[in-house]
């Protein structure tokens, strides 16, 4: 037995050699060189076209999720924990949206960091939350371009903390943001009218769209739950199938970040053609334009593009 | 998009900077992935004799009603409530699957997977009665990223910062790993081997099966909690299947599977930082790539050296070689 704890011996040894190597190399601290302008961080695609806006040339925009990745599933590249601890300003959506890291977010922002939930501004009053599960916000206020008009507030004053001198112009920025923001909501209320009051019904995957729904007076039906993780239940499909077939419903939509395959089911068994794919958690390639009627022409990789691709979507397959 | 599948290797970017500008980063990942592997994987060469390699990405599963009922009684997706219900499921998991495996003759893997999916469909079952109006998944509420513990809150002993707080409770439980492991080396030895020698020696072989189970359902829960589940799962079972390629002997093995451990935590690293790709994926992929050149080219059971030698050795050895392990 002895040559035997002898060598385990050696492997603690060993284990708590490296432990101490690593500890002490770990109190010498470098820090990376500087560049100019602010370093902003953004967790999702929305969070950073919103930060990009008001920020403008005074800096750079770092998202940390890339176009059609569905925050569950987002999982943090080697670069990204340089990009958080390096960034001058770290804004997140909030609502839960991003899970456990918003914990993390949260403890960053007591130890001094300038962290911000961009949804902080939101009114309570205004937000969605399920019957039985008070407190648990829905967090896709986005869909609502007057909700996110909220959320420029909070940008601007991120950005005016982390850079005074330049209060004015972020400020400035942000109320042409709101207008622009209020001019998008205008033109999607005059847009939707196409469609007959009885026919706005909003078929989708999961519950993403309850805002964009009281936003422009859709009944708005999501197959799964409001987690991308949970699947629809025989009974559930079997009920919209008939919901479908007794209101004449002309489409259903399937989403940029979700599985479309039970929406394409419920196509096959009810009729309702697919109307198109919506974007849901994330927005589309930066740059990439898409051409809708009346010469419209947007591109989805930014917030208004991604809003009127929805709203074109939806409007072309239910008019 | 990206133009190429793969970025341009760049010796500098991947290798030079994460330890000179990034050094701080880096260390901590490092330490962590070689922590989280090292007693996964220590604990791995056992489960590996007991058959119950999967018992990991079990618990990934069958936790889910514990994260349902917590969050049903607390009305909260905070981590600590989630945590709880994780080790509850966990244990319950381990206790179920020795339950059935030592009253029947169902072969642990038959039994694991009885619970993981019973327990896995019953959480399923609650979320979908009870809150389907929440977003709640493993994933977003209990899952930690090994990416993020450099900023994590540090731990202060006396005026100093020692390292970041999962750092320091992952080498808590290495370090209990290690002392359970030398207490009890010699019936967990003869557990693991002989059932029945066990038992004529004295010892009562269903209680070290239950004990060394129950530690490893705690160990599963809380590395899932800091680091995520990919990493967790792969590092139970490939540093001691890799070792055991290489050696017929348990001390050897558990050596060589905190040496592979290492080896994990730096390339895989370095790989995800010139993918710019998960680093949990990295660490697993370099594992599942050292396994791969083990496989082929060990000096005695390699796939080459049965090639080469087929006349001489008998192929059929390699079955019988967890058999064949010896404590000598």
């Amino acid at each position: 037995m002895r040559p035997l704890l002898d060598r385990f011996h050696f492997l603690i040894l060993a284990l708590l050699s490296f432990l101490g190597l690593t500890l002490m190399a770990g109190c010498g601290s470098q820090t990376p060189e500087e560049s100019q302008g602010l370093k902003v961080a953004a967790t999702t695609t929305m969070v950073a076209d919103l930060a990009a806006a008001v920020l403008g040339e005074y800096g750079e925009v770092h998202g940390l999720m890339g176009p059609g990745v569905d925050p569950h599933l987002y999982k943090a590249t080697a670069g990204d924990v340089n990009t958080l601890q390096s960034a001058d300003l770290i804004l997140y959506n909030g609502l839960h949206l991003e899970g456990r890291m918003a914990d993390l977010l949260v403890r960053l922002g007591r130890r001094g960091k300038p962290v911000y939930a961009v949804t902080e501004g939101v009114p309570e009053s205004e937000l969605l939350e399920p019957e039985e599960f008070a407190g648990h916000y829905d967090p896709h206020v986005w869909f609502d371009p007057i909700l996110w008009s909220y959320c420029v507030d909070t940008v601007v004053e991120a950005l005016s903390e982390v850079d005074p001198m330049r209060t004015t112009v972020f400020k400035k920025r942000g109320d042409s943001l709101k207008s622009e923001y209020e001019a998008l909501r205008e033109w999607g209320h005059s847009y939707v009218s196409q469609i007959p009051r009885e026919n706005r019904i909003l078929v989708t995957s999961h519950d993403a769209y309850n805002y964009f729904g009281k936003a422009f007076g859709f009944q708005v039906v999501g197959v799964q739950g409001i987690s991308t993780m949970s699947e629809a239940g025989l009974a559930d499909i079997v009920k919209i199938v008939e919901y479908i077939k007794e209101r004449n419903i002309k489409a259903i939509f399937v989403e940029s970040s979700v599985s479309p395959a039970t929406i394409q089911r419920i196509s096959k068994d009810s009729g309702a053609k697919i109307g198109g794919e919506l974007f849901s958690d994330a927005m589309g390639m930066k740059g990439h334009r898409e051409a809708g009627p009346d010469g419209l022409s947007f591109d989805v990789g930014t917030y208004e593009g991604m809003f009127k691709h929805n709203l074109v979507t939806i409007v072309e397959a239910l008019k | 998009m990206r133009e190429n599948f793969l970025p341009a290797f760049d010796f500098h970017r991947t290798f030079v900077e994460p330890w000179s500008a990034y050094f701080d980063n880096t260390i901590w990942i490092v330490v962590m992935g070689f922590l989280v592997a090292a007693t996964c994987g220590l604990i791995g060469c056992f489960i590996i004799l007991r058959r119950m390699a999967l018992v990991g990405d079990a618990i990934s599963h069958s936790l889910l009603p514990g994260i349902t009922l917590a969050f049903l009684l607390t009305q909260s997706r905070d981590t600590l409530p989630m945590m709880i219900g994780a080790i509850a499921a966990g244990v319950v998991t381990v206790a179920l699957i020795e339950a059935i495996r030592q009253s029947s003759r169902i072969k642990p893997d038959a039994a694991i997977g009885i619970v993981f999916s019973s327990l896995f469909a019953i959480g399923v079952v609650l979320i979908s009665v009870f809150a389907d109006s929440v977003d709640l998944d493993a994933e977003c509420v209990l899952y930690g990223e090994i990416g993020w513990i450099p900023l994590e809150d540090q731990v202060v002993l006396g005026g100093h910062e020692i390292g970041p707080l999962p750092v320091i409770r992952m080498a808590a439980i290495a370090i209990i790993a290690i002392g359970l492991l030398l207490a009890f080396y010699k019936e967990l030895l003869v557990t693991s081997f002989d059932a029945g020698l066990a038992a004529s020696l004295g010892i009562n072989p269903g209680r070290f099966q239950y004990g060394l189970t129950l530690f490893l359902s705690v160990v599963i829960v809380s590395s899932f909690e800091s680091v995520g589940v990919i990493l967790v799962i792969a590092m139970l079972i490939f540093p001691g299947a890799t070792a055991m390629l290489l050696t017929d002997r348990l001390p050897r093995t558990l050596w060589l599977s905190a040496l592979f451990s290492a080896l994990y935590a730096v390339l895989g690293f370095h790989l995800a930082t010139w993918l710019d790709a998960s680093i949990a994926g990295g660490m697993s992929v370099v594992a599942g790539a050292v396994f791969t050149l083990v496989w082929i080219f060990a000096p005695r059971r390699g796939l080459l050296m049965k090639y080469v030698f087929k006349s001489h050795t008998n192929v059929g050895s390699s079955q019988s070689s967890q058999a064949e392990m010896t404590a000598s």
